[in-house]
């Protein structure tokens, strides 16, 4: 899962429209009508699960589709959700869900096994790009029919028992493969309305617009303005929809931190997705209860283009990354207290730390790139950091390059594009350096790892590496036990760590501001929102006099 | 402004009507005094390389936004750099992109709309349908797709912003250029044979300068601010470069923490556009034509 981007005007025209539009702020008229105003960062690329890969299209998405198994909130533990059992062979290879009969799509179908066979078939379908296909590879055969090897889906270990039976077979037994479910890869989708507007195979057809737009989850789609606003409303046909007490969200594209914030202050948004660097010390000191900190299972990175000559080249890398003063950056630039990291899998996951790890040498990285052609850095190319326009990506880019410049005395340019332009660059490989991060889909290391495979949709740095990829797709699957699991990910990250195909940064924290009147709001460490438990309750406000 | 400077010397040996002018121009304080102030800042840029005091991209990452002290006369900004520096080499950027662009704008939009006006019928409906055509041509499309096959480049974008610019340039120079040719003096040089590019140089031009002088003291400003809105987006100068207009734009989304990242670029930049106003102003005043004949 990625990140975010910046643009100042829309929002503050926004707020000013809402500001005008009436004479009551968002924050109170929600807390009547049970509307939760939601700054969701920047316009959603697209709302098909199967093709998206952000955290902003993350947060819609989990509000309008539900996946067989949903997660505890607060400890991330499997619950049901469309599935209301399931069991697990003694092997742990087969999987049985029990598929609710309460189940229903939003316009009312029923949801059946059938629904999930074909969503996941479709979500496979070379074709249509998923860049998220490898999330089945632990199903038998999925990869072959992702890759186009098998053409045959009957082969592939998903099979229709009975309309509310489905059995999964995995390749493996696969510890976090329940935790994969409730990742929006794997959520169905409505094969009618999909295939009225297109061809199953086929990515940014008109189904996902509203109107269209037929879920399973606990709200429904009631309007997407393109760079205002995505409203979705309480979906009256959603199994549980007795315990969904919101009546509908809005999520507004945020871009701007600063003007998010200024928008949360004049009441205009119940929710952040982020907050200003310098604001955090303000908030702490005057109001702690309305700014929430908490760990977050993601890494914040730089993808080399390993493809191009000079950083095809492990000695650049390695210069590149070891002349990065990240404790310097999280303590001075960013302050929230993130982590430096030195490995791409963040330190605990699930009791997992990498033991190789990066260093902080200068002195060795100059000597790196001496050997590697380019002593003192002389003539090494001009080489540009892509970023997608953040304030606080800037912040870190501008910190790196003077830090390249200083340790290496190479310069790097800083070039900037739009949230939707960047991931394009990024997947077509027209870039240098990106940045990059990653939130883990899971809690396992896994989810940090299995992206590097060759050829893998989020890896996109050309990068590519037999062992490590015969360590995640056979060692570490087919692993007896927890520690031989983790050894396996411990050799493919030293490998990582030894050819740095990215250069790790920093960990990240999550930062939101939460407006006092939302409840139910649990955090985890994936920082993975479930609206449905959300509610709004206003302060109680002084007691006006009843008159007779 | 070298360019206002030359023409002067050039005016110098001929025509009186820039003698005229630079008496009349010298009697206004105000002007002068604005003058004054473009051409410290102008000396000030081109000498900020050997004045500053630190390096532009040098950061003191430790330090971060510090207030105003004896080390850094202005604070620093959030990631310790100096903005005392920062100022003076964004004034670099910022004058730069508000001189050349401006040039370039007026140099085609009086060309363009003085001919324009001065031939008229066929010719005139043409060239000013092409104006029509280009002003719905939306700006930021134009400019993207440049930078797209182009790529970054300063020079480049000073073209292209002056390439947008001089649209209302050549609007209102073929307005007054419509009214202008019906005077007799005009027809008293067609009458003796003048030519009518020598026509246009040397009766045409000089008369429409008031308004034109207006309305480029009112471009420079809004062309240094387009600079900082493009840069915004990625399509300008890139960091660690900077221009008043990022320095501002940086500086309003932290202007409740660290006030001194706005007011200084702010005062700088306000403080340029008076004195481009007040020299317009005299400008404007002393080079017409009218006033020379009382």
């Amino acid at each position: 899962m990625m990140f975010k981007t910046q643009h100042g005007l829309l929002c503050l025209l926004l707020l000013i429209l809402t500001a005008c539009g009436s004479g009551e702020s968002n924050v109170s008229k929600g807390n009547r009508e049970g509307i939760l105003h939601w700054g969701n960062a920047a316009e959603p690329q697209e709302l098909d699960p199967h093709v998206v890969t952000g955290v902003p299209e993350h947060n819609i998405i989990m509000a309008l589709i539900e996946g067989l198994v949903s997660k505890n909130p607060t400890t991330l533990e499997p619950i049901p959700a469309v599935a209301e059992s399931w069991s697990v062979s003694e092997d742990g290879r087969v999987y049985t869900f029990n598929i609710r009969s309460t189940a229903r799509w939003s316009n009312g179908d029923p949801l059946t096994a059938e629904d999930f066979a074909w969503s996941w078939r479709r979500a496979l379908l070379p074709e249509l790009g998923n860049q998220y296909a490898y999330m089945y590879y632990p199903i038998v055969n999925a990869e072959a029919f992702a890759t186009g090897e098998l053409q045959d889906f009957s082969q592939v270990g998903v099979k229709v028992i009975s309309p509310l039976s489905l059995q999964v077979t995995l390749t493996h037994p696969t510890p976090f493969f329940l935790q994969l479910l409730d990742h929006y890869s794997m959520f169905p989708v409505h094969r009618a309305t999909i295939e009225k507007f297109g061809q199953p195979g086929e990515a940014n057809t008109l189904w996902t617009r509203a109107g269209n737009f037929v879920g399973n989850g606990p709200f429904m789609l009631e309007q997407w303005d393109l760079n205002k606003v995505v409203k979705v409303k309480k979906n009256p046909q959603y199994w549980d929809a007795s315990t969904v007490r919101l009546n509908g969200i809005y999520f507004y594209p945020t871009e701007n931190v600063t003007t998010e914030e200024r928008m949360f202050r004049a009441e205009q948004l119940h929710y952040t997705y982020d907050v200003p660097i310098e604001k955090i010390a303000v908030y702490q000191r005057e109001k702690p209860q309305q700014i929430k900190i908490s760990p977050y299972l993601g890494t914040y990175f730089y993808r080399f283009n390993t493809r191009l000559k000079h950083l095809s080249d492990v000695r650049v890398r390695k210069a590149l990354a070891m002349s990065i003063d990240r404790k310097s950056l999280v303590e001075n630039v960013l302050k929230a207290g993130q982590l430096p990291a030195y490995t791409i899998t963040p330190p605990n996951t699930l009791g997992y730390t990498a033991s190789s790890q990066l260093r902080y040498d200068p002195a060795a990285a100059r000597t790196l790139l001496a050997e590697a052609g380019y002593k003192d850095g002389e003539g090494f190319p001009v080489t540009e950091i892509l970023y997608n326009t953040h304030e606080q990506h800037r912040k870190v880019a501008v910190a790196i390059q003077q830090m390249w410049k200083k340790e290496l005395n190479i310069n790097v340019r800083i070039h900037n594009q739009d949230w939707k332009v960047y991931l394009d660059s990024e997947s077509s490989g027209n870039f240098q350096i990106s940045r990059a991060s990653w939130i883990g889909d899971y809690v396992d290391p896994n989810s940090f790892l299995d992206m590097w495979l060759t050829g893998g949709g989020n890896n996109r740095t050309g990068w590519s590496n037999k062992t490590f990829d015969y360590l995640i797709q056979n060692v570490a699957p087919s692993a007896k036990t927890k520690k031989q699991r983790y050894a396996a990910f411990q050799e493919a990250e030293s490998i990582l760590t030894d050819e740095l195909p990215i250069i790790p940064i920093y960990t990240y924290v999550s930062k939101h501001l939460v407006h006092p009147s939302v409840k139910g709001l649990s955090s985890n460490i994936l920082d993975t929102l479930y609206f449905k438990y959300m509610y709004l309750e206003p302060e109680s406000e002084p007691r006006s006099a009843i008159k007779p | 402004m070298s360019e206002a400077i030359a023409v002067y010397k050039q005016a110098e040996q001929g025509s009186s009507l820039w003698q005229d002018a630079w008496h009349r121009l010298q009697k206004n304080k105000l002007a002068l005094c604005g003058l004054m102030v473009l051409i410290l800042e102008i000396i000030l840029a081109l000498l900020t390389p050997w004045l500053a005091p630190y390096g532009y991209e040098q950061q003191d990452l430790a330090l971060g936004a510090a207030p105003p002290s004896m080390e850094h006369w202005l604070g620093t900004d959030t990631l310790g750099r100096d903005m005392l520096t920062r100022i003076m080499y964004g004034g670099r950027v910022s004058l730069m992109v508000g001189f050349i662009a401006t040039a370039v704008a007026l140099l085609i939009g009086v060309v363009y709309g003085a001919v324009a006006g001065y031939m008229g019928g066929k010719v005139d409906a043409l060239m000013m349908r092409l104006v029509d055509i280009l002003y719905a041509l939306p700006f930021m499309i134009f400019i993207i797709l440049l930078m797209v096959i182009f790529g970054q480049n300063i020079l480049l974008l000073f073209l292209a912003i002056g390439a947008v610019e001089w649209l209302t340039m050549a609007r209102i120079v073929r307005g007054q250029v419509l009214s202008l040719r019906q005077q007799e003096y005009i027809e008293a040089a067609i009458s003796i044979g003048l030519g009518p590019w020598t026509i246009i140089r040397r009766h045409i031009i000089p008369n429409t300068l008031g308004p034109v002088i207006v309305y480029t003291t009112l471009t420079i400003p809004s062309v240094m601010l387009l600079e900082a809105f493009l840069s915004f987006l990625g399509l300008g100068i890139q960091p660690p470069q900077s221009s008043w207009g990022l320095l501002i734009s940086y500086g309003v989304e932290t202007m409740e923490e660290y006030p001194w990242l706005l007011i200084y670029p702010g005062l700088k930049l306000s403080i340029t556009l008076f004195a481009l106003n007040f020299l317009g102003d005299g400008l404007r005043d002393a080079l017409d034509p009218r006033a020379s004949k009382d």
